[in-house]
């Protein structure tokens, strides 16, 4: 692999934020075999991570430029696979018709990956504008770009994955000098609207009972039914809480994922997992290990020879940072239980090689900074 | 840089994003140092809570046998379908309860009892819904497992009385400890918890404490839906001493059938030894079924068959010979003989006092139901139980006499028998108070009338026995009793263990001094001398005579309404012992209602004696007596 890179890339690849994902992504893996000793979710992370590291060394070692110029093609074809979720093809899994069966690639969650052409697609967009203030068309723009595939991954129904695309297009618009005063209004308006939403949709019963128990239990959690919808998060907290400083130490055996207290241990709520293992010594260094990889990242934003290959990176970056905040956020029980894989630990292929191609991205745009 | 255009602030604007992403994180990292290391201990008890479980293994109860060994009571093996509090804490189950009817076919009612019960005392980890859980009672609870995994099965030693109602107010029964009892600070002390198994009534609540043993318990590890996963200790349990009473089984079952087969049915026959105060029989007539209370009391059927226990009028669940308190007829004399001999009111050589076939107290004349029987002495006045001589000899002794006597022979005290809720008989010494403040003074009609056991004077059987055979054992009167043993169990456990339960030593009954009646040898070998002639002289119970066992005793018929009323029957009463001058046996028979002490208690309690020497001394067996059997 590394011989398609010339020497000079060599030397320019980006081997610090590599070594931090694969770092991560190992941490996970040790902490998925904690969560499901029994099962084979642990080596089947150590395959992705092999896949997904072939794919951020071909990703970088590709010109971003290129990619970018084909953008359009990306996300036409990412709405098509969005379109086949739908379709027979579509596998069920919880409720929920996410997953893509095809053969000889096998099952994967296309909404995972949509989100880089979708990224593509609004850097290529914002990235040619000329400077000055945005416009309102081109902000309709920008949202009719992110609107395609949220609608799509709403009607598999899976609102959580669909929320993670938000935070693409915020953080694009900001960087593209929405004025100020937007942006104030917006957060004002969101802080008036949200709890009026809530009200509203309980009212109209658009918010499922299931879905208020979830928010409620967030208020009050020692007062929600444990055997109810409130039960993950108590349980949750419990498993965090039992970590305490250093950890569970090899009691393995009594711990809550493999007494099954704990729900979906390998999958969201593997920080739960990670609290009770390692404690907060382990939880802390795994937040630090968050921090310098979006730091390395936005970094490099700083660094982009052109404005796209910024967006690029800073939408990467939000994405990551919201899914972080929401996923840990749930686990440590502050957030409702929303169904956001935690970036590079929890289990799952589609999860990480996207991830990896996305960081693959930041490589690329890395590399190329001294070009131009 | 061309990017970093002032215009558009993207430095500043890339850098807020940045200080975001941090301020993110760092509120992770506050949530988590509180949850981990502020309240870290708290959900590691939370964690430890939900899943370490302990399951109690119940200590089986000690067995009752009788004095030869043969078993009273025993437990078995059984199987109890139990509601865990656990899972149902914060649940209303009230839609559940038709679905436990039809699955476990149990009563509703009693469910909604049962669960109401568990929901107010937080006290409670589980609730027994039904015992003798069927095959198809835990087929069905394993097969609604993940439905109701608030139901359990759980193995419980369940107390089973072989013979029923065979020496049932002996015995007494167990139950589940009332939340009244529970109330009490003792009890509490001892650790005692909602649901469990305490003996009430008999043996089995005076010697509780005994024939418990101590639970033992699995300390275990569930998962979330409750299963066990491992196991991190065991502690085995210690199980009841077993008692060997002092009953002989082959006398008990005999003097029962001579209660079945009395004429009213009601009644009650002890024995004891009054050598040393064992109790060989005590039997109460109409009896009822222990096991009504343990294996049918969820039921609809055993509940009725309880409730009827408590409402029948003829009482079975009195124990006629401590509960039952009877006018003591003319087996009175015997005590009283014996006191007016203490009390100089007669002398060994100066004892004879007239008949007249009566008294006349004021205006009032009070026959002698026998007849005129001359001017006998002490001897043929027993033996003939001669009214007329006590009534004269009562007024003789005074109602301070009589007083005295009640107090010398313990009248005014419980025999102090192990059995609970022992009554105490009703005296001259306890009414005179009463009548004094009622009627201003104590007539002496009612000095005539304690004579002969009547009007003030109704006494406990087993009052009765103790008094009268202190006679035959040179007035030696001993506290009655019906432990024999407590057998030893081993300990539980290594010594210096922190679940180490000590071992329990054997012990018999700790008897009291027996207390001394004071008289000579003359004055107790003339009011044998009479008790004799009762049995073997031509007395009141003379077609009884056996020359081979002589029997010394007393008839008594005790009225119950005024003559001629047209009211009950007069209880009849035969007290007595044998042989007569070196006794062995003890035996103390009442029928309730039945007219003469000689034709109705006196058979009874000879059928008594016939078993004893059939079994003990087959040769002394007389034809005259088999026959009356």
């Amino acid at each position: 692999m590394v011989a398609i890179l010339e020497k000079r890339n060599l030397r320019d690849f980006d081997w610090l934020t590599a070594l931090l994902a694969v770092a991560i992504v190992s941490f996970g893996v040790w902490q998925i075999y904690n969560a499901q000793p029994t099962e084979s979710y642990w080596s089947k992370q150590i395959t992705g991570l092999f896949i997904a590291l072939v794919a951020l060394t071909v990703i970088a070692a590709t010109d971003y430029r290129r990619v970018i110029d084909a953008a359009p093609i990306f996300y036409g074809l990412s709405l098509v696979l969005l379109l086949l979720v739908l379709t027979p093809l579509g596998v069920k899994v919880n409720g929920q018709q996410a997953w893509l069966k095809l053969p000889i690639i096998g099952q994967f969650q296309p909404s995972e990956f949509v989100k880089i052409p979708t990224i593509l697609m609004l850097a290529k967009y914002f990235g040619a504008r000329k400077l000055g203030s945005l416009k309102l068309r081109e902000i309709l723009t920008g949202a009719l770009i992110l609107a395609a595939p949220v609608g799509l991954i709403l009607l598999e129904p899976d609102a959580g994955q669909a929320m993670t695309y938000f935070p693409l297009l915020a953080v694009v618009l900001f960087l593209s000098a929405i004025k100020v005063r937007y942006v104030l209004l917006t957060i004002v308006a969101g802080l008036i609207f949200m709890p009026l939403a809530y009200y509203v949709g309980v009212e109209t019963g658009k918010i499922k009972g299931y879905q208020q128990e979830r928010i409620k239990v967030i208020l009050d959690p020692e007062s929600a039914d444990p055997r109810g919808y409130g039960y993950h998060t108590v349980q949750s907290m419990i498993t965090v809480g039992k970590g305490g400083l250093s950890g569970i130490k090899g009691d393995t055996e009594t711990s809550q994922s493999v007494l099954k207290f704990l729900p979906e241990p390998h999958t969201d709520f593997i920080f739960a997992v990670t609290a009770e293992n390692t404690g907060f010594i382990g939880c802390i260094s795994l937040l630090l290990a968050y921090a310098m990889l979006l730091s390395r990242l936005i970094a490099g934003a700083r660094q982009a020879p052109d404005r796209a290959g910024m967006l690029v990176i800073m939408a990467i970056v939000g994405s990551l940072t919201f899914q972080i905040f929401i996923n840990v956020g749930m686990a440590l029980g502050f957030l409702p239980v929303i169904g956001v894989p935690l970036p590079l630990m929890s289990a799952g292929l589609s999860a990480v090689l996207s991830t990896f191609i996305a960081i693959g991205f930041v490589i690329s745009v890395k590399m190329r900074r001294f070009v131009n | 840089m061309k990017l970093y255009d002032q215009a558009q602030n993207l430095g500043i604007r890339v850098g807020s994003i940045q200080v975001i992403a941090f301020v993110l994180l760092a509120i992770l990292g506050a949530r988590l140092y509180y949850l981990q290391v502020v309240k870290g201990d708290y959900y590691s008890d939370k964690a430890e809570n939900q899943r370490i479980r302990l399951i109690p293994i119940p200590a089986p109860r000690g067995a009752i046998f009788d004095r030869q060994g043969k078993l009273l009571v025993d437990s078995r093996p059984t199987y109890n379908i139990t509601l865990s509090n656990e899972p149902i804490k914060k649940i209303d189950i009230s839609d559940r309860i038709e679905d436990y009817a039809r699955g476990l076919n149990v009563d509703r009612q009693y469910l909604i009892e049962r669960i109401n019960l568990i929901k107010k005392q937080p006290g409670f980890e589980t609730m027994v819904l039904k015992e003798n859980a069927t095959i198809q009672d835990i087929t069905w609870v394993a097969a609604h497992e993940s439905e109701y995994p608030e139901l359990r099965i759980e193995l419980q030693p369940q107390r089973f009385y072989p013979l029923g109602k065979t020496l049932a107010h002996v015995l007494g029964y167990v139950g589940e400890i009332s939340p009244k009892q529970l109330e009490k600070p003792e009890v509490i002390e001892k650790g005692f918890r909602p649901g469990d198994i305490v003996g009430k009534g008999g043996l089995e609540q005076y010697y509780d404490e005994f024939l418990r043993g101590k639970p033992g318990y699995r300390k275990v590890i569930v998962d979330s839906r409750g299963r066990v996963q491992s196991e991190i200790e065991v502690v085995q349990p210690q199980a009841g001493q077993d008692l060997v009473s002092t009953i002989d089984l082959d006398l008990q079952l005999a003097a029962e059938e001579q209660l079945a087969n009395s004429s009213t049915k009601r009644g009650m026959i002890i024995s004891m030894d009054p050598n040393n105060g064992e109790i060989l029989v005590m039997a109460s007539a109409p009896s009822f079924d222990p096991n009504s209370f343990v294996t049918r009391i969820a039921t609809p059927e055993g509940r009725k068959e309880i409730a009827q226990y408590y409402t029948d009028k003829e009482r079975p669940l009195l124990n006629r010979a401590i509960q039952g308190r009877y006018p003591p007829g003319s087996t009175w004399k015997i005590p009283e003989s014996v006191a007016a001999l203490q009390q100089g009111a007669i002398t060994t050589k100066s004892n004879s006092i007239v008949c007249g076939g009566g008294i006349q107290v004021g205006n009032r004349f009070t026959r002698d139901t026998s007849g005129n029987h001359g001017t006998p002495n002490l001897p043929s006045a027993i033996t003939h139980s001669c009214d007329g001589y006590y009534y004269r000899l009562a007024l003789k002794m005074g109602v301070q006499g009589l007083v005295k006597m009640v107090e010398t022979f313990d009248y005014d005290k419980r025999s102090g028998i192990d059995l609970p809720n022992e009554k105490i008989s009703q005296t001259p010494k306890s009414w005179m108070p009463i009548v004094v403040k009622n009627e201003g003074k104590w007539n002496d009609i009612r000095t005539v009338f304690a004579a002969i056991g009547q009007d003030t004077v109704v006494v406990t059987p087993i009052a009765m026995i103790r008094a009268v055979s202190s006679v035959g054992v040179q007035g030696k009167m001993f506290v009655p009793h019906l432990l024999k043993e407590f057998k030893a169990i081993g300990a539980i456990g290594e010594e210096g263990e922190a679940n180490y339960v000590p071992p329990r030593q054997s012990f018999g009954f700790q008897h009291p001094e027996p207390k001394i009646i004071e008289m000579t040898p003359e004055q107790n070998k003339m009011v044998l001398e009479g008790m004799w002639g009762v049995v073997n002289n031509g007395g009141t119970a003379g077609r009884f005579k056996n020359p081979n066992f002589e029997i010394a005793g007393k008839t008594g018929t005790a009225q119950v309404s005024e003559i001629g009323s047209g009211g009950a029957k007069d209880h009849a009463w035969f007290v007595s012992f044998a042989p007569a001058y070196k006794p062995e046996i003890a035996v103390i028979g009442l029928i309730e209602n039945s007219g003469f002490g000689a034709s109705n208690a006196a058979p009874a309690v000879i059928g008594v004696y016939n078993a004893y020497l059939l079994k003990n001394h087959s040769d002394l067996l007389g034809g005259q007596q088999m026959a009356k059997k």
